[in-house]
């Protein structure tokens, strides 16, 4: 490490690292700094049960893959990164033993949706179809562009007539939450359920008003779901990879402890044990604003009003994920299967949400900082990986919603709590697979209190670092001073999933941020030849 | 009128295009210069383009008229492009005719749109403006047929 750089990226995960490495193919000479001992952030792959069953403890869902402009121009395929798109995509298994699968094949969907309403599997089509269609318009313009705000939104929707040409699409989106979507458009209890726990997972929660927005989008990839063969890191590997290629430099265990500062100009960092690095052109944080603007420079330097609105208004998620890793030594057998023997094939699994009441009735204990009777939504990657565990051997994922703080205790109480209430998530699988009794070899939790200490980015486990709600959208993501990626601080940029469009491997916020800092440092873009 | 993408055609495009933006409030119009490529495919269908060929326009807009456009024969031209719209002939054809809406073929992903869709959303009023000249007021003839054509293909 050298004591001056072009260009230093605070945090090295996927965004961190997509914004390195464009900036050092484009010859800018590049630093990035990771405070844990390896680049990934969120791309974490470990062994928590036992030796050889790689777990993805926070990333999984790899639901942009050629889709999101990163994937190839950074040739991360090239880099070792192989992605499988598993043919059954997607179940829920409901408590009277149906179940209802999503597959990469439409018409196989509409199959299955078509046993519980006929009409909804049509509808379902068309909206499928209709949102297929516009997609790239949608990618082009919500995801991998700095945002414009709702208003010009919804103007340029209204000029181009859009509402009168499409079924789903329409101005009014804005005020609707994904159940009345669903509600206008759906019939069926279940195909409602399963397309809101979709939604869910994807932290786009089914009751919140003006939701619906975005969810013709998630519909659009619905069919887009993809496993990182040997774990999510194996893409953190691709990117570092690259990033070095290109005479980029990745330092970790280097925590940021200040960005300097000089006339108004972030110049450089200082590292925890007093290293002092420049930064010639820019420095981009891809950590969250609480750390960046509260820890890394002083209220003075930002103003007192906008380090109040950092303290104040910066808004999380109001629910969180628990997580229980278990070491299988067998496939789930759903008793489901008798229903439709896809279930045994399909990858990630809602197990139990019948209808959009009980999720919302999940919603609502969460929110009192209670913990709901556990309906997990289980994921077993070997099955289309089987490099994940030792040969004969599996490796399973149960994801439960939960709140972060509870009402009695906050969240210390989940040092308690954490292995009786994954104990409590096992058996909720195990009614719906009862061949698991006997079956897990080990098993390890990850608390929403452990999201937030092994990434410290994720205040409150907050894993999308920042609300899904239409007022922390777009520009307004996460402050309005935030919304197109640059600070108060000239020469600082937030390039991490605090921006839009928000968490998950989509790799939007660094590129975005990239578009920006590439206006601004005069870069040419050659990623974007047209 | 004049045969469909002959040069005259294109010319009676251009014009007809400028004489709207013309009539536009200067604030409607966006200053600056922006170059774009329809790439027009043959699709088996359309009898202008052959199934296997790829028909190349060059678009220069400058100060929201086309200043200047051109066929070309390759799919990156000199110049650093804004935008690139793709499609199979019979759509454009369709478009030409106006008997396809444009937007329609761009939500419907029958035409892609690559570039800035910022820029796009935000001029989307004048965008309008220019696709319903375009549709409506450029008289055509079809030496080798109009659409709808019978074969397949057709987008």
């Amino acid at each position: 490490m050298r004591d001056a750089y072009d260009v230093i990226v605070i945090g090295a995960g996927h965004n961190g690292l997509t914004l390195g490495s464009y900036l050092a193919r484009s010859g800018l000479d590049v630093l990035v700094l990771e405070r844990r001992h390896e680049e990934g952030g969120g791309l974490c792959t470990e062994e928590v049960t036992q030796p050889g069953f790689l777990h993805n403890i926070h990333a999984n869902y790899h639901t942009f893959v050629d889709l999101a402009p990163p994937v190839t121009d950074l040739e991360v395929r090239s880099h070792g990164v192989e992605y499988v798109r598993p043919e059954v995509q997607m179940a829920s298994i409901f408590e009277d033993g149906t179940a209802l699968t999503v597959h990469s094949d439409l018409d196989k969907t509409k199959e299955s949706m078509a046993r519980f309403s006929e009409k909804d599997a049509e509808t379902f089509g068309r909206l499928y179809s209709e949102a297929h269609g516009y997609i790239d318009l949608l990618l082009g313009t919500l995801m991998y562009q700095p945002p414009m705000s709702v208003k010009e939104l919804t103007k340029a929707l209204a000029a181009f007539g859009v509402e009168d040409r499409s079924e789903f699409l329409s101005v009014k989106l804005r005020r609707e939450s994904i159940n009345e979507f669903l509600d206008q458009h759906f019939e069926n209890d279940k195909i409602k359920a399963h397309l809101a726990f979709h939604g869910a997972i994807c932290a786009y929660t089914n009751d919140v008003p003006g939701l619906a927005i975005g969810y013709p989008l998630l519909v659009g990839k619905i069919d887009n779901w993809h496993i990182c063969i040997g774990g999510s890191h194996r893409l953190a590997h691709a990117l570092w990879r690259d990033l070095a290629q290109h005479g980029g430099t990745l330092v970790t265990n280097a925590a940021v402890s200040r960005i300097l500062v000089d006339s108004g100009r972030a110049v450089g960092v200082r590292l925890d044990d007093g290293t002092e690095i420049a930064a010639r052109k820019a420095v981009a944080s891809t950590v969250s604003a609480e750390q960046t603007f509260l820890e890394f420079v002083d209220a003075q330097t930002v103003g007192e009003e906008f380090s109040t609105k950092v303290k104040t208004e910066v808004k999380h998620k109001d629910w969180t994920l628990f997580s229980v890793h278990l070491a299988l030594d067998r496939l789930p057998q759903y008793e489901a299967a008798a229903f439709d023997p896809d279930v045994n094939r399909a990858w990630v699994i809602n197990l139990g949400y019948d209808s959009t009441r009980v999720l919302d009735a999940d919603w609502a204990t969460i929110r009192q900082g209670l913990l709901p009777d556990p309906r997990p939504n289980a994921a077993v990657n070997s099955l289309y990986d089987p490099t994940d565990a030792p040969d004969g051997f599996y490796t399973g994922l149960l994801r439960q919603f939960a709140p972060f703080s509870f009402a009695d205790g906050g969240e210390g109480a989940w040092e308690g709590a954490g292995r009786w209430y994954g104990q409590r998530c096992i058996e909720a699988w195990q009614r719906f697979a009862p061949n698991l009794e006997g079956g897990i070899v080990d098993w390890a939790v990850d608390t929403p209190l452990d999201i937030t200490r092994k990434l410290v980015n994720m205040p409150h486990g907050d894993w999308m670092m920042g609300e899904i709600s239409l007022d922390n959208m777009l520009d307004q993501r996460p402050l309005p001073e935030l919304g197109e990626y640059r600070t108060p601080v000239e020469g600082l940029y937030m390039a991490g999933s605090t921006q839009h469009p928000h968490g998950y491997i989509t790799f939007g916020p660094g590129y975005n941020a990239l578009q920006v800092m590439a206006d601004d440092l005069g870069i040419e873009k050659w990623w974007s030849q047209i | 009128m004049s045969d469909i993408y002959t040069d005259d055609w294109y010319k009676s495009v251009r014009e007809t295009i400028n004489e709207h933006v013309a009539g536009l409030p200067a604030k409607a119009v966006p200053q600056g210069e922006w170059h774009a490529v329809v790439e027009i495919v043959g699709d088996g269908a359309s009898p202008y383009v052959g199934a296997d060929d790829v028909r190349r326009f060059l678009i220069k807009i400058e100060n929201g008229s086309c200043a200047w456009y051109r066929e070309i024969d390759t799919p990156n031209p000199e110049v650093t492009l804004d935008y690139r719209f793709v499609g199979p002939a019979t759509t454009f054809d369709e478009i030409a005719a106006g008997m396809r809406d444009p937007v329609d073929a761009a939500l419907d992903g029958t035409v892609k749109v690559r570039g800035d869709m910022r820029f796009l959303m935000r001029q989307a009023e004048l965008v309008k403006v220019l696709l319903e000249a375009y549709t409506t007021n450029v008289e055509t003839d079809w030496p080798m047929g109009k659409p709808p054509y019978s074969g397949a293909g057709a987008g």
